[in-house]
């Protein structure tokens, strides 16, 4: 039997679904259903409320602003009348066929409106001839929410998925689907699949046909939370408090459920009747409302008794339940709630609860913290400069701008899981489960390695893979240090447990594997080195910090850490290398360069190292946020190391005719490619299902490349061929640096397919000039002196080389031309080249 | 004995002859290079992509020993450029053009290439790459149809959007079979219907009814050919005078 309400209804409207909403002062309660005329109800004032006499009939959506509401019928039409006198204001958009939803942005200049008809129309409510119309959607939508701060629009779809357009470019365009989540309703139906979105503007909260309640996360598609456990019967409302602290639910077997956000839990459950609407008195007073399916609307004051609700209730605002929170990770991280939007409104929601330094303030709020609760890590680990130290005294001091450590290769959280390491080798991945983690670890090779997945107490943030085996490391966590833990793919002894624990208050903020050592840098900016199986072999600290990554390659270990501040502000990046077996230093503190933000882009802070990794024959390699890849040559002598690009992806093919908007996840450089995972529609870093790898050639952006003339693409040009031909010049012989590089690096231990690999590469090089010469005789006598200065290039240990240009040169007729490269031959064959 | 088949390739002939194109496969575990008939395959190596012939694809795909990663064209995106093309208004009369040639090989000079001894042209269906990840996105190959039914069938987890994707690949095949049909109204002893860029299934499919149709027009053709000849001889052994009897038998035959 259903309880009482302890106020009564008041009859609102005649049977039938009614609808409510608050205007966004919070002064006044729209109520419009079945009859011809809405009423609206005034806070705190118990009197007969004002009637808006004239409407049509059956509205099925209500927007309210403060002095007008916009209603939509069942007659297909969306009015907008005057509050309180309930005069036609205009009419703002007429369809065939029934409205379901129309939703008013936070800037009440737009007016979003989805039918029984197919498109959504989002119409200008100053000018309503200013029509977009949305339609990347198949069916109906029966549910239109905007977020707060107007960026996003999200439409439940009948066919049971959400579309989420963004209305920040100038045409609103499709951001990205979300599929499985809600049921598929049809547009009539109480059950609702509306997203209801968290105040703060990152995630909403949608029912699922399991009758639980998913908050998903805008920015990256995520599953975040769940409400789960309180309805038997289908949810048919759900509303969030004004601050985000409470979630209000009901559904058809006549419950109403009271959450907290923050653990997700049940504060409340009430039994009342045939709810279908709920709505938080907008501002924050202890009203709650709902309207039912008989036509009644009930305001309830004082609603919440507990004490300790009615503080959640006023208190600040809390979070969107995420299952690592963003900005837990990385303080600097502007909120996406556009303050900027609600500025103009009078007594604001932002007004009045502050603005987002108000979010630092809940985190130290009582101690305990709030992070904890959830199992989170603290980023206490990362040290007083990276955490929010640095934000506060934004303000009042200069500070550079640092480079955020970052463990190659891995992935943010994105919902309950994230990559540990994406590599060649395989990929690792880790679930949280709340009370502890699940790791699987898959391989591309499912013959050699066999697949392995495991309970993970120790809640393990970051992983290697190489060949021998996977490396992991976790924080300190309670009374138990910070472990590493190397896992070897295969084993002739029973498996062993044996961890390496770190001293205590020290953390790795980065680790590396490689075939003979472990490499960890940690917050106290030591690098210690163990061999595989744990016996410490090295240790110094950083000369630059703090420390931002590692890799490790054989003997050698990479280090980057945050140097000297530059010019513009920023730390410059110093690398060191390192022969641990040798103990030696290849490269000391030498800068890494990362180039310069393109003038046209905003969206970036900095120019960023993106991932540090050791190619497959061993080169260190990086890619930044530019999209730069770039390999180091030289590094085995001090001093000589120069970073040289391989691959400019933003200048790749496939971009250019402007079409697509992709970015590259770096993977690996191996056989001479660049291995990368392509991200589309805005994502920062690969997620679930696992993204196919693509692979690039090399291409040195030399010289620009020459457009193409008409649909002429019979032949290659001449200037073509040059630009080709000079770009594989330029590419084999750093690839050729590279190689012989390493045969002197070896020395005597150099074996012979090295050395012939080098001779190879060589005749390669020179066989590249021969073209290029061959294309340089055949536009004609006037670039002689260029061909010449080519035949020069020939690095030619046997003459033969020389020999042939001559006759290249022959076979066009360029006899003078013949007769110089003769003439220079000899010369070189006597020793009495002029730089010899 | 008359074989019980019509004339031309069935599909699964063409299916068959498919089976040779090469596709990029994914492999999920090593494999030494083997020596096919066909030219020896490339040594496999995962994660590195690596092209392999259509069948042996399949087969490792069907042990589970491989992912095949469909070509470019075979995509949302380059299949419904290719349908927008082929349903324009502008383009609405011929077919959405074949991959570009690549460039001959050989060192034949720039005009007589084609008859240089050393040089070697490539044209569908002898195209290489044509089905590999290196393909054109916005080009259907010679068996685009065989390949993507094939691929659809056998190894649609491989895909992105395999429902959408087939979908297209329906779109296609029906907007391309209304053009050929349409052609079929012109069709006559002596017209042509330009099938620039067609596939191999499609030629397949409307070889029977087409060469039945040409070959009726020309059994048809026929008799007034013979009888003209006919006539001719009789001219020249009758001179001039019969001519008229012989034109009234040509008004009745026709």
């Amino acid at each position: 039997m259903p309880d009482r309400p302890p106020f009564p209804g008041r009859p609102a409207q005649p049977p039938g679904p009614t609808y409510l909403q608050y205007s966004p002062d919070g002064q006044r309660l729209i109520v419009a259903g079945v009859g011809n005329f809405a009423r609206s109800f005034r806070t705190g004032d118990n009197g007969e409320p004002d009637l808006l006499p004239e409407t049509h009939e059956e509205t099925y959506a209500v927007a309210s602003g403060n002095d007008y509401v916009i209603l939509g019928c069942e007659d297909g039409t969306v009015c907008e009348y005057a509050v309180p006198s309930g005069d036609l204001r205009q009419i703002l958009v007429r369809f065939t066929l029934p409205i379901r939803d129309i939703a008013l942005s936070p800037d009440e200049k737009w007016i979003a409106v989805s039918s029984d008809e197919l498109p959504i129309k989002l119409i200008n409510r100053d000018d309503i001839e200013e029509i977009f119309v949305l339609s990347e959607h198949p069916k109906p939508i029966k549910h239109l929410t905007y977020d707060p701060s107007g960026r996003y629009l999200a439409a439940s779809c009948t066919n049971g998925v959400i579309y989420i357009y963004s209305t920040t470019t100038p045409h609103p365009s499709l951001f990205r689907t979300i599929d499985g989540v809600i049921n598929r309703l049809e547009t009539a139906e109480t059950t609702t699949s509306r997203c209801v979105w968290h105040p703060d503007g990152r995630a909403f909260a949608c029912a699922t046909p399991t009758r639980d309640i998913q908050v998903i996360s805008v920015e990256d598609g995520a599953h975040q939370r769940v409400f789960s456990g309180a309805h038997n019967g289908d949810i048919t409302s759900l509303a969030w408090s004004p601050n985000g602290a409470l979630l209000a639910s009901s559904s058809a077997d006549d419950q109403l459920v009271i959450w907290e956000t923050k653990a997700q839990t049940i504060l409340k459950r009430f039994n009342y009747e045939k709810i279908i609407n709920l709505a938080w008195q907008s501002t924050g007073e202890n009203i709650f409302n709902w309207t039912t399916s008989q036509g009644e609307l009930f305001i309830i004051p004082e609603f919440l008794k507990d004490e300790a609700h009615v503080r959640l209730l006023k208190g600040p605002k809390v979070r969107a339940p995420f299952f690592h929170d963003p900005l837990d990770a990385n303080g600097r991280k502007p909120l996406v709630n556009g303050q900027a939007k609600r500025a103009g409104t009078p007594d604001s929601l932002d007004d009045l609860v502050g603005p987002e330094d108000e979010y630092d303030w809940i985190e130290d709020d009582d101690g305990a913290g709030y992070i904890n609760e959830n199992g989170k890590r603290t980023n206490g680990h990362l040290g007083q400069v990276n955490g929010h130290a640095m934000k506060r005294n934004k303000q009042e001091l200069w500070q550079p701008h640092i480079h955020e450590p970052f463990q190659p290769g891995a992935t943010p959280w994105r919902g309950n899981r994230k990559y540990l390491c994406l590599n060649l080798i395989g990929f690792v991945w880790t679930v949280d489960q709340d009370t502890h983690n699940t790791v699987t670890v898959e391989f591309y090779d499912r013959e050699m390695y066999r697949d392995f997945h495991f309970t993970d107490p120790f809640l393990y943030d970051k992983a290697c893979l190489n060949e021998n085996g996977t490396l992991f490391s976790c924080p300190a966590k309670d009374s138990q240090p910070a472990m590493i833990f190397y896992r070897p793919h295969e084993t002739w002894t029973t498996r062993s447990d044996s961890r390496i624990s770190l001293p205590d208050g020290e953390e790795a903020t980065c680790i590396a594997l490689s075939s003979r050592y472990i490499v960890a840098v940690t917050n106290k900016h030591y690098v210690r080195v163990w061999t595989l199986f744990g016996t410490p072999v090295r240790l110094w600290r950083m000369k630059s910090s703090p420390s931002v990554t590692c890799a490790a390659w054989g003997d050698f270990v990479m280090t980057v850490g945050n140097g000297p501040v530059g010019a513009d502000g920023c730390t410059q990046l110093m690398y060191s290398i390192d022969d641990v077996r040798r103990d030696e230093n290849c490269q000391n503190e030498d800068v890494l360069a990362l180039g310069t933000l393109p003038p046209e882009s905003s969206t970036e802070e900095e120019v960023s190292l993106k991932a540090l990794f050791w190619s497959d024959v061993g080169d260190p390699c990086v890619y930044d946020s530019n999209g730069v890849l770039l390999t180091l040559l030289h590094w085995r002598t001090p001093g000589q190391a120069k970073w040289v690009p391989l691959l400019d992806t933003r200048l790749l093919d496939r971009l250019k005719n402007g079409k697509k908007e992709e970015t590259y996840w770096p993977v690996a450089v191996a056989a001479e490619k660049f291995h990368c995972i392509i991200l589309k529609g805005g994502d920062k870093s690969p997620y679930f299902p696992r993204p196919l790898l693509t692979e690039f050639d090399f291409q040195i952006p030399v010289s620009r490349p020459v457009e193409k003339e008409g649909d002429d693409d019979e032949e290659e040009t001449s200037a073509e061929a040059v630009v080709r031909l000079e770009e594989s010049f330029v590419r084999s012989s750093t690839l050729l640096g590279l190689v012989d590089d390493l045969v002197q690096g070896l020395g005597d231990r150099a074996g012979h397919a090295q050395k012939t690999e080098v001779v190879k590469r060589e005749i390669e090089v020179d066989k590249i000039l021969l073209q290029l010469l061959a294309v340089e005789c055949r536009e004609g006598e006037e670039r002689g002196m260029k061909a010449l200065e080519i035949v020069g290039l020939l690095r030619d240990r046997s003459g033969k080389m020389l020999e042939a240009a001559a006759k290249v040169a022959g076979r066009w007729n360029r006899t003078v031309l013949e007769d110089k490269i003769r003439d220079y031959a000899e010369r070189r064959l006597m020793g009495m080249d002029e730089d010899s | 004995m008359a074989l019980p088949l019509p004339p031309g390739l069935t599909p699964s002939e063409v299916g068959f002859l498919c089976e040779m194109e090469l596709v990029t496969v994914i492999p999920r575990q090593r494999l030494e290079g083997l020596e096919l008939l066909g030219g020896p395959t490339q040594s496999l190596n995962p994660p590195f992509p690596a092209p392999l012939p259509l069948w042996l694809a399949l087969l490792l795909k069907r042990q589970k020993r491989a992912n095949i990663s469909p070509p470019p064209w075979l995509s949302v995106e380059g299949l419904s450029s290719i349908l927008q093309f082929e349903t324009d208004n502008r383009t609405a009369e011929v077919f959405s053009p074949a991959p570009a040639l690549p460039q001959p090989t050989g060192f034949g000079s720039r005009h007589d290439a084609y008859l240089s001894q050393d040089s070697l042209e490539f044209s569908p269906p002898f195209l290489a790459d044509s089905s590999t990840t290196r393909s054109q996105s916005n080009a259907l190959p010679y068996h685009w149809l065989e390949l993507g039914h094939l691929l659809l069938t056998h190894a649609s987890d491989d895909f992105d959007d395999p429902d959408t994707v087939r979908r297209l690949l329906r779109d296609l095949r029906e907007v391309r079979m209304s053009k050929l049909r349409k052609g079929f109204k012109v069709l006559d002893a002596g017209a042509g219907v330009k099938m620039n860029g067609v596939g191999g299934m499609e030629v397949a499919e409307v070889r029977g009814f087409v060469g039945g149709i040409v070959d009726g027009l020309r059994k048809i053709n026929r008799s007034r050919e013979e009888s003209r000849k006919e006539r001719e001889a009789e001219e020249r052994e009758n001179g001039l005078g019969s001519s008229s009897y012989q034109d009234d038998e040509d008004d009745m035959q026709l």
